[in-house]
């Protein structure tokens, strides 16, 4: 393959950062279209709004355990272990949950107006997978712009901006407590989680504003 | 304290297409210039709407079509937000607005009466037990595990009806979905509710173009027109305003079709007689199309024959909008023996000694036959529409009295051991 994978075979790696990817791009998505697509419901009946990105994520956990079984697997056929650092998986995926939660709420508001938000999502989120360490590990970003400076004396403000993405944080955590048995890289996670926290807030009062002219609209 | 309380609403909606996203950001740069932004025109569904409603009352909301019975209702469920004012209601509130509210159609009726039931906090051991009441109610007891989408809408009616009823909601809001169920659903339906208002003590608001129930189940009625709360008080009085309304809109809007329907006549290809024109005559002379109750009236018809007629009879009737027919009467049966027509115009006169139509909008149809063989010459319904008016009848009173009075006379004898009879004579 020619990308350095450390001691860990590039399928498995990948197909590990890929789990995290799937859940957190078809939660996003189907979270966008939640509302627009229980228009029926919105229109004749009121309950709080925020039900429906929250349940379109919560059933997307079915497709998680699958994923979860061909990992186990896949590590089983490696003869891989999982060691103890495995136990922090729960607070990935609820990181995980809470950034898609993010895009879901901001995006499902737009989309009642803008039709075009669910269309416009997968190609944006599709940018979004090369500039997440999906396809090559995080640590070939660590090696080239933090120990090589490949950029020049931009490399490390370019580092940030890359683990800005909440996405590479929680892939190379995500990796590193399932597959190599260690605890998480903060380092990594630290710039999206702030991000996070900052979107959040502001993405689920948007929401809820929004939420007033629904019925009107959709 | 009351239970819901509606102070100065007031709802606009913002008419034609959304605006496109370039639009949007043309016009926040605008703003940001102070330079002027293409506004779109607003519509006011409810205009500076005030009321309240104590719990266990049964209040029917009336008006035309568009004048903001349904808006209002959704903002009572909470389901839209006012642009100005406020709403308060204290209890859940069962909405049943449009046909199968608050029913998912990708789940079948059974997971849509435990849906429902969650939706409005109903524990799942509740709902259990509820179940098998439901669905008799319901009547869809092979369709129950059905997908709601294969359901036709009568049957969609009749699952929402029993869930919204079923399920102790403090408020019942009904919004014209019961013109879909069949009749013997509807009495169902309406006995149900006189249980829920009368036993049960429910708050029920009622949206119906049916005046007549409107009338018979509520105590209290408010008439909006072009999102305005015209008249807020007792049903009869409400409902009387409503059909003085409306009785001047049929006529309004039929009086641009008489042109038309004028000439033709329901027999095809036959080109004999030609209808021209009707009028009805008061005492004085006059041409009106507002018949005063018991008044004297002459209808005037003019036709135009293309051949000689011989012997033709003559039949004219009323009947209402809605194509009920109330009165008739036949030439032949005190008019033997017409004569010849000759080819041209001719008029023909019906007078009316006393009008006993009910007030009311009714219309005429016109018949012309030759009495020998029975051929039908001309035809038509619809033609004039007029309308009865009273100074001293209610108008919602004769509603619901039917048609027609008998013009009787009443007589009633005081005997001697004051016992009271009463008979009619003539």
């Amino acid at each position: 393959m020619g990308i350095d994978t450390g001691n860990i075979p590039y399928p498995i790696l990948t197909f590990a950062a890929l789990l995290p990817w799937v859940f957190f791009q078809e939660s996003a998505s189907e979270g966008v279209s939640s509302v627009t697509s229980n228009a029926a419901l919105i229109k004749k009946i009121y309950f709080p709004r925020e039900v429906f990105p929250i349940t379109a994520m919560v059933t997307k956990i079915v497709e998680l355990v699958i994923s979860f079984g061909i990992l186990a697997a896949m590590m089983l056929y490696y003869k891989m272990m999982p060691t103890v650092y495995s136990l922090w998986v729960p607070v990935v995926i609820l990181y995980t949950m809470i950034v898609a939660l993010g895009i879901s709420f901001f995006g499902a508001a737009i989309n009642v107006y803008y039709r075009d938000m669910s269309q416009a999502l997968p190609v944006v989120l599709s940018l979004l997978m090369y500039g997440s360490p999906v396809m090559y590990p995080l640590s070939l970003v660590h090696k080239k712009l933090i120990e090589e400076q490949a950029a020049g004396h931009w490399s490390n403000d370019l580092y940030t901006l890359y683990t800005l993405n909440p996405l590479a944080g929680i892939i190379d955590s995500f990796q590193r407590v399932m597959l190599k048995g260690l605890p998480p890289d903060f380092e990594a996670l630290y710039p999206g989680l702030v991000l996070t926290l900052v979107i959040l807030p502001l993405s689920y009062l948007y929401f809820k504003r929004a939420e007033n002219w629904f019925a009107d609209v959709i | 304290m009351p239970i819901i309380e509606v102070t100065h609403l007031t709802k606009e909606y913002q008419l034609g297409h959304i605006t496109s996203l370039k639009e949007n950001i043309t016009n926040s740069y605008r703003r940001l210039l102070g330079r002027p932004i293409h506004k779109r025109e607003n519509f006011k569904a409810l205009d500076d709407v005030s009321f309240s409603i104590e719990q266990g009352e049964v209040v029917g909301i009336i008006g035309h079509n568009g004048a903001g019975k349904s808006t209002l209702l959704k903002h009572l469920a909470n389901i839209s937000k006012p642009t100005k004012g406020s709403v308060k209601v204290l209890g859940s509130v069962a909405p049943l607005i449009e046909v199968g509210a608050g029913v998912n159609p990708e789940l079948t009726g059974r997971e849509n009466i435990y849906l429902n039931g969650a939706i409005l906090g109903i524990p799942k051991k509740i709902i259990h037990k509820k179940m098998d009441e439901i669905i008799e109610f319901s009547e869809l007891e092979q369709f129950i595990d059905t997908p709601v989408k294969r359901y036709s809408s009568g049957m969609s009616v009749k699952l929402g009806f029993s869930i919204a009823t079923s399920l102790d909601a403090d408020i019942l809001i009904v919004d014209e979905v019961l013109a879909v169920g069949d009749l013997a659903f509807q009495r169902k339906c309406f006995d149900r509710m006189e249980d829920m208002i009368k036993r049960q003590g429910k708050t029920v608001l009622l949206v119906s173009h049916n005046i007549r129930q409107v009338e018979r189940m509520c105590g209290r009625v408010i008439l909006l027109d072009h999102g305005k709360v015209i008249m807020d008080g007792s049903s009869s009085l409400a409902c009387n305003r409503f059909y003085e309304h409306s009785d001047e809109k049929i006529k309004l809007q039929t009086i641009h079709q008489q042109q038309e329907s004028i000439s033709k006549s329901s027999i095809p290809n036959v080109g004999t007689l030609k209808l021209l024109a009707i009028s009805i005559i008061d005492e004085k002379g006059q041409k009106i199309d507002r018949v005063n109750y018991l008044s004297r009236v002459t209808i005037k018809v003019r036709f135009e024959t293309y051949i000689e007629l011989k012997d033709p009879t003559f039949g004219i009737g009323a009947h209402t909008p809605d194509m009920i027919f109330v009165a008739n009467d036949d030439s032949i049966l005190s008019v033997s023996n017409i004569g010849i027509v000759f080819p041209g115009e001719f008029e023909i006169e019906y007078q009316i000694s006393k009008m006993a139509l009910l007030p009311g909008v009714y219309a005429l149809r016109i018949g012309a036959a030759l009495k020998d063989n029975d051929l039908p010459l001309f035809y038509g319904e619809n033609l004039c529409h007029f309308q009865v008016y009273s100074d001293t009848l209610s108008r919602s009173r004769t509603v619901s009295q039917g048609f027609v009075s008998f013009g009787g006379k009443w007589v009633i004898d005081k005997f001697q051991n004051s016992l009271l009879s009463t008979q009619i004579l003539q």
